[in-house]
């Protein structure tokens, strides 16, 4: 029907193309159409972006007057260690990514295979990304709290060792951190694998079984390889969730310290701006931060372009 | 298959092991995910001398009194009107120009319509944390400084690539000749958009609705950026303005929190299905 369709349309168009008029009116039609749309994105998106690129070449103190100051803030940007700790910072929680990876997948693949309640399940698992960021920072600010439920947990169960401040250690408040976030999102990745694994062929996982194929082959063998693109897909948007989701929980939960030991990227723009004031600076590493978001995300944008636009 | 039978009872044995396993791993992780949430039910119900008695066990006489006070604190009212206005603004103004874009690159031949498309999803790329302060002077210079209109646009802005995906692949999905034959009725773009497609688009835009207004509401860094200072602030911005307080009790923030989720929670339940099937997609913004 489609291949009928387009012989008749494009006759249909260059008819109209005789009409100068119908054209003239077709596009202003569509200028209107798209107007809306166009102006949002370009006022509250590309115009902030490009004054945030001009805004890092200023010099700004306080509630002065900027002057332009080249590069200056970048440069001030390198030689500063609150910069350095705060990517560092970000590079440790990175290192967690194969626990954001391995985890959903795991339990995707047990949901998959039917276990009595995995609707339950299912339902559970998704409940802590429904809810707000900052509302999970304060919930486990008192979980995690010296003499919150986690450590009288391990003290029960004998493990009064690790009842540690757990927001208060340097390490341990950036791996609390991370453990909140993946509290909060891996709940999405359970069901993007989910989605992922509803693709992949009963036989297949069936045929491995007989040949005797125990859970974690099962797992690493046949079902990683099939889900490639849904793992990379997964790990692109944990890498940037590190990146753009964890404002509101560092917020909550330890206002980047001890020190500037949970201190990420997102959140040092946020303090250099309106805190210290130091708006150029802060522009300054918002853009460095946007570099590394714009590459990670441009592979979701590559990916919803071929499958959304329109077949030549 | 006779052989197989010995085997097969071996293994069945083995298999209900498994299975029980398995269940006890999902329960414990399933305990993990709910225990905050029980935790925070349980304390908004303590009196402050209940909690410092024994933080830790279930309420032994339920008080509503944090609640009471949280609504006067943190004036709910008027916060949870702030968080309504500007999640259903965002929600419908991003919902309405993703409408038209995603018509004008589908259904109308316009030349580019793909670089539009591509254009709107490319905004996927700027975060806000990124732009924050100079999004923030744009729309202070708009004349929108501590109104609800600022964060109203920049909730439809971050909502649009989004929108413009999800209804431009459901366009995609049908047929031109049904607006062909709209329009040899006489129809107008504007009528084959809103009587023709709209009615059809319904699943999508629920979709849609949902995830936004889940982002919308949730969210922290705009409204508070935008209308921290003001009266107009959101729910999210008072329960993190409130947690900052040093005289607050736990009890009196886990009210607090209580109060800032259920709607979430409430929308969760009534719409469990269509959220579980539509958010791998609304992971992005």
């Amino acid at each position: 029907m489609a291949e009928l369709a387009h012989p008749a349309t494009g006759a249909a168009r260059t008819h109209a193309g005789a009409k100068r008029p119908w054209i003239r009116r077709d596009m202003l039609v569509a200028a209107l159409f798209v107007l809306p749309g166009l102006a949002l994105a370009i006022l509250f998106k590309l115009v902030p972006l490009v004054r945030t690129v001009w805004l890092s070449l200023q010099e700004t103190r306080g509630f002065e007057d900027p002057a332009f100051a080249g590069l200056a803030n970048y440069r001030t940007m390198l030689d500063d260690p609150a910069v350095h700790d705060s990517f560092r910072n970000a590079l440790i929680a990175f290192a967690t990514l194969p626990v954001w990876i391995i985890l959903p997948l795991v339990l995707a693949f047990l949901l998959f295979q039917k276990t009595p309640g995995w609707k339950f399940f299912r339902a559970a698992f998704f409940l802590p990304y429904m809810i707000a960021p900052i509302v999970v920072g304060i919930m486990f600010r008192q979980i995690l709290a010296p003499d919150g439920p986690l450590n009288a947990l391990l003290r029960t169960i004998g493990l009064a060792p690790l009842a540690i401040e757990w927001l208060n250690g340097p390490t341990s408040a950036l791996l609390s951190l991370t453990a909140v976030a993946l509290w909060s999102f891996f709940g999405l990745g359970v069901l993007t694998y989910l989605s992922g694994l509803s693709t992949v062929s009963e036989e297949v996982v069936e045929a491995a079984k007989l040949d005797g194929a125990g859970f974690w082959r099962l797992l690493f063998h046949i079902i990683m390889p099939l889900l490639k693109p849904v793992i990379g897909y997964w790990a692109v948007l944990c890498t940037s969730g590190i990146l753009i989701w964890m404002f509101p929980l560092i917020y909550a939960l330890t206002k980047g310290g001890p020190g500037t030991a949970t201190v990420l990227p997102e959140f040092l723009v946020f303090t250099t701006t309106f805190q210290f004031l130091d708006r150029g600076l802060g522009a300054a590493i918002g853009m460095a931060l946007f570099v590394f978001v714009a590459l990670v995300s441009a592979f979701v944008v590559r990916r919803m372009y071929v499958e959304g636009a329109k077949p030549k | 298959m006779k052989t197989a039978a010995p085997h097969l009872t071996v293994s069945s044995v083995r298999m209900a092991l498994t299975r029980w396993l398995v269940t006890i791993v999902l329960v414990i992780l399933a305990v993990v995910t709910l225990y905050p949430l029980i935790f925070t039910i349980i304390n908004s119900f303590k009196t402050r001398a209940d909690y410092s008695a024994d933080p830790l066990g279930f309420v032994t006489d339920i008080t509503f009194e944090n609640y009471l006070e949280t609504f006067e604190r943190m004036q709910v009212g008027r916060l949870l009107l702030n968080s309504i206005i500007t999640t259903a603004g965002g929600l419908i103004l991003s919902t309405v120009a993703a409408l038209f874009i995603a018509y004008a690159v589908t259904k109308l031949k316009i030349k580019g319509g793909n670089y539009i498309f591509l254009f709107i999803i490319a905004m996927l790329v700027i975060p806000s944390q990124v732009i924050i302060y100079p999004l923030y002077e744009t729309i202070l210079d708009l004349g929108f400084g501590g109104t609800y209109q600022g964060l109203i646009f920049a909730y439809a802005a971050f909502g649009l690539p989004l929108g413009t995906y999800l209804l431009s692949a459901y366009f995609r999905a049908i047929p031109d000749e049904l607006i062909e034959a709209a329009r040899l009725d006489g129809a107008g773009d504007i009528r084959i958009l809103f009587s023709v497609l709209l009615p059809i688009s319904i699943p999508a835009i629920a979709a849609l609705s949902i995830l936004n207004f889940v982002w919308m509401w949730n969210d922290l860094l705009l409204p508070l950026v935008i209308l921290g200072g003001s009266d107009k602030k959101t729910l999210m911005v008072g329960v993190a303005l409130l947690s900052g307080q040093y005289d607050v009790s736990i009890p009196l923030i886990s009210a607090g929190l209580i109060v800032a989720l259920l709607p979430v929670i409430i929308v969760y339940m009534l719409f469990q299905r269509q959220i579980l099937s539509g958010a791998i997609a609304g992971a992005v913004r």
